[in-house]
């Protein structure tokens, strides 16, 4: 429909577009031809290097930082492997990596689940109220993380409306934010708030693009819904769902945003995810050579958590 | 998916997704009462479904004593000027990559070498970024919080533009350009006036995203000075004895232009906010 009217507009534009008639092409001298070679990267060539310089400048800047000892901006020295060996015997360090996992795990577990049930139950929906309803989904991927982190501080704070519902059903005083056993799964039932959405999305455009034939064969077969949907709806479905696994995965291993405005890490350090431990680290306790080298943990287990994914995406692919 | 329906599983899926609308908006609810209820009201044991005195008091505070107007204004211009500078840098690469062959057709190559620097958390940037933003004598300021936000933006506006600019017929270009058209005048007379909606699109997703963005802002200001939104907020937080209804209306004033966005850019939003997830 976007290409229809695109080609309709330029038509009209087309008509006001006033190209010298009967021009003959240029020469190709050599002078053209390597202009004309040369063209795409000159385009590429602003973007490319901004690019480079906040991707793999970073990385390796940050490699050199975490071989050093370093407490400001300007002191730093030179200690080889230190702070890599300090890693593995941090305890704070390991903790970090504990919540992190819970976290991520649990968290995208739920909305992979939450998300594929929704886009099964609501796929069939269509017209201006469901659209409408759909865009209300679209709000907590869009608004700040902080600023989702601020509305569930003040709803799980002490005086706010669960903690009273709690005690009406007789739970007594709870203080879901400074209870060990409560704190972590409140952050992971905001997380789940903010991304079942995102999940829901993903899975019902692609459970929309998947096609009739299977599933009408399915029902000449006479197969019944829940084998339908194992041996069709699920393989078809699987590359969409690990891609939204994945994109998924790195951005909860790497949450800071809605941790710091709701727990700060707290209480003790029952919520203290990667993500924040660098950030206190490097700028509460500056340390930044060794905020560096947990930053450089935190890349190498992404990465390697990728591309497992990743392996999995491209078996399902080859699978199709 | 033609399963035929009972209508009492169709009332069903109805509920679900009612349901789905119902619990996020709640929250959201709860803050925006939050911040129109008087301080006495907030204090109350048990807490009000809705502010039966309304008052704007948090809001005068905040742009009062707390001096927010600033943050906004350094939002507003870190937010403008670091998508006007990446929107045209983005593009320009956008249309390279989806138009132009480049060495050993490596195009398909680079775009997913450019959606990898998108998934890069910015976690890992602040230590980097940090030393290398001091050294520039650009911490607390307005400039180095741009000079970080226009590369991060550029992942986002290439990969956008890029899949706009393939939905577009590629005859209409070849043609202006057997017409004896450069290619630069094929791009800038036939295919940029075709890419309004796109850039506007592109441009909106942008402005949320950087007006959101929380972390670097964190790291790389420190007074009203530079202070952006999100930034300002966090200093609210952390205040000790920080009052809940100034917080809300701190969320509000954060949540309001993106709620109002969200409503301009619908359309093309999905695509935005699933990016990477189709190809």
């Amino acid at each position: 429909m976007r290409t229809a009217t695109a080609t309709n507009s330029l038509r009209d534009l087309w008509a006001d577009v006033e190209l010298p008639a009967g021009r003959p092409p240029k020469p190709a001298g050599a002078a053209a031809l390597l202009t004309r070679r040369l063209a795409p990267y000159l385009l590429l060539a602003p973007a490319g290097v901004l690019l480079l310089a906040i991707s793999v400048y970073p990385i390796y800047y940050s490699l050199r930082v975490s071989l050093e000892s370093r407490t400001s901006a300007q002191a730093a020295q030179f200690v080889g492997l230190d702070n890599y060996q300090r890693l593995l015997s941090d305890p704070a360090f390991w903790n970090a990596v504990r919540v992190t996992v819970i976290f991520t795990v649990v968290a995208v577990t739920m909305e992979l689940l939450l998300g594929l049930a929704l886009a099964l139950v609501v796929s069939p929906l269509d017209g201006r109220l469901a659209r409408a309803m759909r865009v209300v989904l679209i709000l907590p991927m869009v608004i700040a993380p902080l600023i989702i982190g601020i509305t569930w501080r003040i709803i799980y704070q002490s005086t706010g409306p669960i903690s009273y519902i709690a005690s009406q059903l007789g739970f007594g005083d709870v203080d879901i934010l400074g209870s060990g056993s409560t704190a972590l799964p409140a952050l992971i039932f905001i997380d789940v708030w903010e991304w079942t959405p995102f999940m829901f999305l993903i899975l019902l455009a692609g459970l929309q693009s998947l096609p009739m034939e299977p599933y009408e064969a399915a029902r000449v077969d006479g197969a019944s819904r829940v084998r339908t949907f194992l041996t069709i709806t699920l393989p078809m479905l699987r590359p969409v769902l690990l891609v939204a696994l994945l994109l998924r995965t790195i951005d909860a291993f790497a949450v800071f945003d809605q941790v710091f405005a709701v727990t700060g890490g707290g209480p003790g350090a029952e919520t203290q995810v990667l993500g924040l431990y660098t950030y206190d680290l490097a700028f509460k306790y500056t340390q930044i050579g060794y905020a560096a080298a947990v930053a450089f943990a935190m890349l190498l287990m992404l990465l390697l958590v990728s591309v497992a994914l990743m392996q999995g995406l491209r078996r399902a692919r080859r699978w199709l | 998916m033609a399963v035929k329906q009972s209508r009492v599983g169709h009332v069903l899926r109805w509920v679900v997704l009612a349901l789905a609308a119902l619990i996020t908006l709640l929250p959201l609810y709860w803050l925006l009462i939050t911040a129109l209820k008087p301080a006495t009201e907030l204090q109350s044991v048990t807490p009000t479904l809705y502010p039966h005195d309304p008052t704007t008091e948090h809001f005068s505070a905040l742009f009062g004593a707390d001096g927010f107007g600033q943050n906004l204004l350094n939002s507003l211009v870190v937010v403008v000027v670091s998508v006007a500078v990446a929107l045209p840098i983005g593009t320009l690469a956008a249309y390279a990559l989806a138009r132009m062959r480049l060495l050993g057709g490596s195009n398909q190559g680079l775009s997913l070498g450019i959606l990898a620097v998108r998934m890069l958390p910015p976690v890992l940037l602040i230590v980097p970024v940090y030393l290398v933003i001091v050294s520039l004598d650009l911490f607390d300021t307005r400039l180095g919080l741009i000079a970080v936000y226009v590369p991060l933006n550029l992942p986002f506006v290439i990969w956008m533009m890029e899949s706009f600019i393939r939905e577009l017929p590629v005859e209409l270009e070849e043609a202006a350009m057997t017409d004896g058209a450069s290619r630069m005048r094929a791009l800038r007379t036939v295919v940029l006036p075709l890419l309004g909606p796109a850039l506007a699109t592109t441009a909106i997703l942008a402005v949320i995203f950087t007006y959101n963005e929380f972390l670097l802002a964190l790291v790389l200001t420190a007074t009203q000075r530079s202070a952006t939104v999100t930034a300002g907020a966090a200093t609210l937080l952390g205040r000790s004895g920080a009052d809940f209804g100034t917080l809300a209306a701190v969320g509000l004033i954060g949540l309001v232009p993106i709620a109002l966005f969200v409503l301009f850019a619908q359309r093309h939003l999905v695509r935005g906010l699933t990016m990477g997830s189709f190809r």
